[in-house]
């Protein structure tokens, strides 16, 4: 057994397209439910009790944007009370700024997870054999940032020991801080040039471009690959069938839950999203498990 | 061959524009008025794909590589000499003057790629391509209006009011554009004005930004960045015909 951020980055890549576009596509209440529940449980799984905090931020700040909801939309049909003189606050508006609030929160929570196990690394796993050379630029860019960011550090030190920091009035500091950009600009081209000399030499543009990488894909990622895009495919030919069909204005139309699209759907859906939970409980509970036999 | 190499290479770029755009936009049609969240991030990627497949045909040369990733990174890391401006961000004035030096498709991916590095540090989201495609076409646009001379560094004060005038009047609205895709749900004609009229105070600043980068660093940069192109030959396939008629015109 593996954590999921272990497996393959293929593997991970295939599952956040599934879970980010699903979860951005979805307005029905169910399948809104399914992937707000299972990002908050892959999440606890990842950062712990941190993440509670974090959590229950974002869902009182998801309520808010819901309540206001109805104040920026007054279509629906279902008053619920006037304001300014006559304009509605409705029922649908309302519900509809939940669904919303609730979907930007699971979209949010998602992407929090995404940028723990999508490190720039895998990332650049994925893209390095569809588009070598933009690759190269940004593993480059990657590494220069972090590098440039210590020479401004060094510069602006040394600048304000002879007393031309960045400080003083506005227009001084602004001054000051661009022609600390400006001579680190001629410090990375002087360099860059070396780096580019360099690669010349060893050959670089001369053969086909391979990558590196220390990603296995054994059976089991085959195996957990294939089962994610069927349950997917699933999960998207039901969408198309209208099983999360939803509308919350002007009049409330909800999927009834007895059509088989929607109970296909959502199964394929709930058993797609749960994967990283149960793949990281299920490491932890042989972990502990393994210790305590120690 | 040759010919054949030369239809090869807008096969990525007709696909996107002729296929995928469309079947996007019929499917957002088809299934309901409101998956504009979703399609309209889609559309932005598909609008990238065109300038990065353009540069992964030429086969660049190790020294364009370099050129690139330094001057993404110098736009990404740029903020931090900024730490006592909270608001400064020279990010998009950096990508212009990448642009003015290297040309249109170097200008877009500076741009592009500093978005991207840059989300890496303060997190991806669904704005990610947003960001991606405003700072490129800063790039991009800034690279064109330098070849009309309508960007003209011998005329500063011109350069950086037509570059606040681009921010507030393009890249700005281009990323106000997403909060109106991402926060409002259902387009409402109503909300909209008020979402691109709340953006003004923030493409302001931004602006503002970009305009002092251009009017203090637009000349010394451009005149560092002209000598490395004739020393060393970087991005010399696309630009060196360029500075050469510029000089002779001189």
């Amino acid at each position: 057994m593996k954590r999921f951020s272990e497996y393959n980055p293929i593997i991970n890549f295939m599952f956040y397209i599934g879970a980010i576009l699903f979860g951005m596509f979805f307005v029905h209440p169910v399948f809104l439910f399914v992937s707000l529940a299972f990002a908050i449980t892959f999440h606890v799984t990842i950062k712990g009790r941190e993440s509670f905090r974090f959590i229950t931020g974002l869902i009182m700040f998801a309520c808010f944007l819901a309540a206001i909801n109805p104040l920026i939309n007054s279509r629906g049909e279902k008053v619920l009370f006037t304001y300014f003189g006559g304009r509605p606050y409705t029922m649908e508006a309302l519900l509809y700024g939940f669904a919303i609030s609730m979907m930007f929160v699971a979209v949010i929570i998602w992407f929090s997870t995404y940028n723990r196990i999508m490190t720039s690394d895998k990332f650049l796993y994925i893209f390095g054999r569809i588009a070598p050379s933009s690759s190269t630029v940004l593993t480059m860019t990657l590494r220069f940032v972090p590098n440039y960011k210590n020479k401004i550090i060094q510069l602006s030190n040394s600048r304000s020991s002879i007393g031309l920091g960045i400080s003083g009035d506005k227009k001084q500091k602004i001054e000051n801080a661009l022609m600390i950009i400006s001579s680190l600009i001629t410090w990375a081209f002087e360099g860059g040039i070396v780096t580019a000399d360099s690669m010349k030499s060893r050959g670089h543009g001369t053969g086909e471009r391979t990558a590196f990488a220390l990603y296995s894909f054994e059976a089991k990622d085959k195996a957990l690959l294939i089962l994610i895009i069927v349950l997917e495919l699933i999960t998207l030919i039901c969408g198309i069938k209208g099983a999360a069909e939803t509308e919350y204005t002007p009049k409330l139309h909800i999927q009834s839950t007895n059509s088989g699209y929607f109970v296909v759907g959502i199964i394929a859906y709930t058993l797609l999203l749960v994967i990283p939970t149960i793949l990281n409980i299920m490491e932890e509970i042989r972990w502990r498990v393994s210790r305590s036999r120690i | 061959m040759q010919k054949k190499y030369v239809n090869k290479k807008n096969v990525i770029t007709i696909l996107v524009i002729f296929v995928l755009m469309p079947i996007t936009l019929v499917a957002s049609w088809y299934f309901g008025n409101r998956k504009y969240y979703l399609s309209s991030v889609l559309i932005m990627i598909y609008a990238m794909i065109p300038f990065f497949a353009g540069f992964e045909r030429r086969k660049p040369e190790a020294r364009d590589l370099v050129t690139l990733a330094v001057m993404s990174a110098i736009a990404a890391a740029s903020r931090v000499a900024f730490i006592a401006l909270p608001h400064f961000k020279p990010l998009v004035g950096i990508t212009m003057i990448s642009g003015m030096a290297f040309g249109p498709q170097a200008g877009f991916l500076t741009g592009a790629i500093s978005g991207l590095v840059s989300n890496f540090i303060f997190g991806q989201g669904p704005w990610t391509p947003w960001q991606m495609f405003a700072y490129g076409m800063a790039g991009f646009i800034s690279a064109w209006f330098f070849r009309l001379n309508i960007f003209d560094l011998n005329h500063k004060f011109r350069t950086a009011v037509i570059s606040f005038l681009v921010v507030l009047g393009i890249i700005g609205p281009i990323l106000d554009t997403c909060a109106v895709f991402t926060m409002a749900g259902e387009i409402d004609m109503k909300i909209v004005p008020a979402i691109y009229m709340s953006g003004i105070p923030v493409n302001i600043v931004h602006g503002t930004a970009t305009a002092l980068t251009l009017f203090f660093l637009g000349k010394p940069m451009m005149e560092k960045l002209d000598r490395i192109k004739i020393k060393y030959g970087m991005m010399e396939t696309e630009e060196k015909v360029r500075v050469e008629e510029k000089n002779e015109v001189r």
